[in-house]
């Protein structure tokens, strides 16, 4: 589905990614964890466009998709649920939504269907529709994300710390859908620094260090020595 | 009552100003809001617009009236196309400090726009034809028509604007972009393109306030310079980014101008705005409707 190969990407003179290949497979949770400073997300902002890798290729679908401009990836299916809070605070939930149908804009019935269909998964979204999203709760917030994200029927979605700064309960409730969307046949890529959590919810996992992949294996395996990897860490 | 009809005709004329004042305001902040820059050249697409219409009606001898949808269409498409060959720049990370790049490209354009004009039309007023001719007797006070005439076109434009930005696809794109730029790539929207269309939008309102005003004072290649100072009154007394202070701010300054002119002296025209932006600032420093977003 995902294919990143001898990646190499930075800010500025910095480089932060060195030579990364991993892949994420089709219908699959593929995990990405690591130390802070590992990466994790400048490789999620390098296969969304928002910094462009200096060398290397990144194929979805088998299409080459390296140095297109960010905004081209949503027609093509992918969606990215950002690590901070990413709703439009001053438009309603229902523009929210819309704005996440814009790649079909032209088509207002399945524009409506779709939003239809995102209040049946998430009724708290219709209950508020009218409201301005920035008025929600954190884990509301979360959800329209999420919802908005779905609107065009991504095939794949790159995930960036989704319980960052959610309470433990509504945390489990950000896995339980993300892991309903890979049953539902949506592949992600996400980056996680809650571990413990996330590492029950995935497939694969991929141990990211210094801007390479210093490991990968089945997240069942890792989960076995877990602890040796996160010592590993701490050494330098 | 009779005694009071002057006061009346005075605030009326306020109200007029006020409203085209409004359409200027308006499109400074919507630039403001999509492309988070001042426009420092925007009384230079007053001035254009101004001369594009009456152009149409002087040279071509059409209706004023279709000069106005000239002027606008000349301002947005030249907007688009100074937005392309002059601002992109901010956005793909060439400039290093952004604010002083906009700064002195829309100050420099605003300089060239004024040379431009001394040397194309000459440094000559011209005095563009009223829109229509005749008056309004309304009984208390007369009215000319034109002027009428010219304050319905403005909030017939303002509405349009209004609806574009709350209601269409467009305007939500452009209320999203100003939020937040990265999470509507995310949405596939094309920020950039957008962008230059919000600075054509921006530009066009100022293109029609100038057609409109044309008729009222006259049309000179320095004309928009006072005009922009007082949209940039507006917005600031209405709040940076609020459309809804762009609205009544400049109302506002319409009403305080011509009630400076009727009780003080018609010689301080320019001085009253400033005065009450002043006053504002005093006492609420974030301005009228502080702190409220681009789209209320």
């Amino acid at each position: 589905m995902l294919e990143v190969a001898n990646v190499e990407a930075g800010y500025g003179k910095i480089q932060i990614l060195n030579n990364l290949s991993l892949s994420a497979k089709e219908n699959k949770l593929t995990l990405l964890i690591g130390p802070n400073g590992a990466g994790k997300s400048t490789l999620l902002k390098t296969i969304f466009g928002f910094v462009t890798p200096s060398k290397g290729s990144i194929r979805f679908q088998g299409e080459e998709i390296s140095g297109l401009p960010s905004h081209k990836l949503a027609n093509l299916g992918i969606g990215f649920l950002l690590q901070r809070v990413s709703v439009f605070p001053d438009l309603t939930i229902e523009e929210n939504l819309k704005l996440g149908a814009w790649s079909f804009k032209k088509d207002s019935a399945r524009v409506a269907q779709r939003i239809e269909c995102m209040y049946e998964k998430f009724p708290i979204l219709k209950q508020k529709r009218s409201e301005s999203a920035g008025l929600m709760s954190g884990g509301q917030k979360r959800m329209l994300e999420i919802a908005r994200t779905l609107m065009p029927g991504p095939r794949l979605i790159l995930v960036d710390e989704p319980s960052a700064g959610l309470s433990p309960k509504i945390a489990k409730e950000v896995y339980r859908v993300l892991h309903e969307l890979r049953d539902e046949g949506i592949t992600l890529l996400m980056v996680d620094q809650n571990i413990r959590e996330s590492i029950g919810y995935s497939d694969h996992v991929y141990v990211l260090e210094r801007g390479q992949v210093s490991s990968e294996s089945a997240a069942d395996e890792i989960e076995k020595n877990l602890k040796q990897v996160v010592e590993s860490w701490l050494k330098f | 009552m009779n005694e009071l009809s002057p006061l009346l005709a005075q605030l009326v004329n306020g109200l007029i100003i006020g409203s085209i004042y409004g359409l200027m305001a308006l499109g400074l902040t919507v630039i403001f809001g999509v492309l988070k820059i001042v426009n420092f050249s925007h009384g230079e697409f007053y001035m254009l617009g101004a001369y594009a219409s009456y152009f149409v009606s002087q040279t071509m001898g059409l209706h004023p009236v279709a000069g106005i949808f000239v002027a606008i269409l000349a301002t947005f498409f030249l907007g688009v196309l100074i937005e392309k060959a002059l601002l992109t720049p901010l956005y793909e990370n060439k400039v290093e400090r952004k604010d002083e790049y906009a700064l002195l490209i829309t100050f420099g354009l605003s300089l060239f726009l004024i040379n431009m004009a001394l040397a194309v039309f000459g440094p000559f007023q011209k005095s563009a034809p009223a829109l229509t001719g005749g008056t309004i007797d309304l009984g208390v006070i007369t009215l000319s028509s034109g002027k009428v005439l010219a304050a319905l076109i403005a909030i017939a434009l303002l509405l349009i604007m209004l609806f574009i930005i709350n209601k269409t696809w467009l305007g939500t794109a452009l209320r999203a972009i100003s939020q937040d730029r990265d999470t509507s790539a995310i949405m596939g929207i094309n920020a950039k393109r957008l962008g230059s269309i919000a600075f054509g939008l921006g530009a066009c309102m100022a293109g029609a306030a100038g057609a409109l005003l044309g008729p009222v004072f006259l049309v000179y290649p320095i004309m928009g310079t006072v005009p922009a100072i007082k949209s940039f009154v507006i917005i600031v007394l209405g709040s940076m980014g609020s459309i809804k202070g762009a609205i009544y701010g400049s109302l506002l300054v319409g009403l305080v101008e011509s009630l400076g002119v009727f009780f003080l002296s018609p010689a301080y025209r320019d001085v009253y705005s400033f005065l009450i932006l002043i006053l504002i600032l005093l006492f609420k420093p974030k301005g009228l409707f502080g702190g409220a977003q681009w789209n209320n």
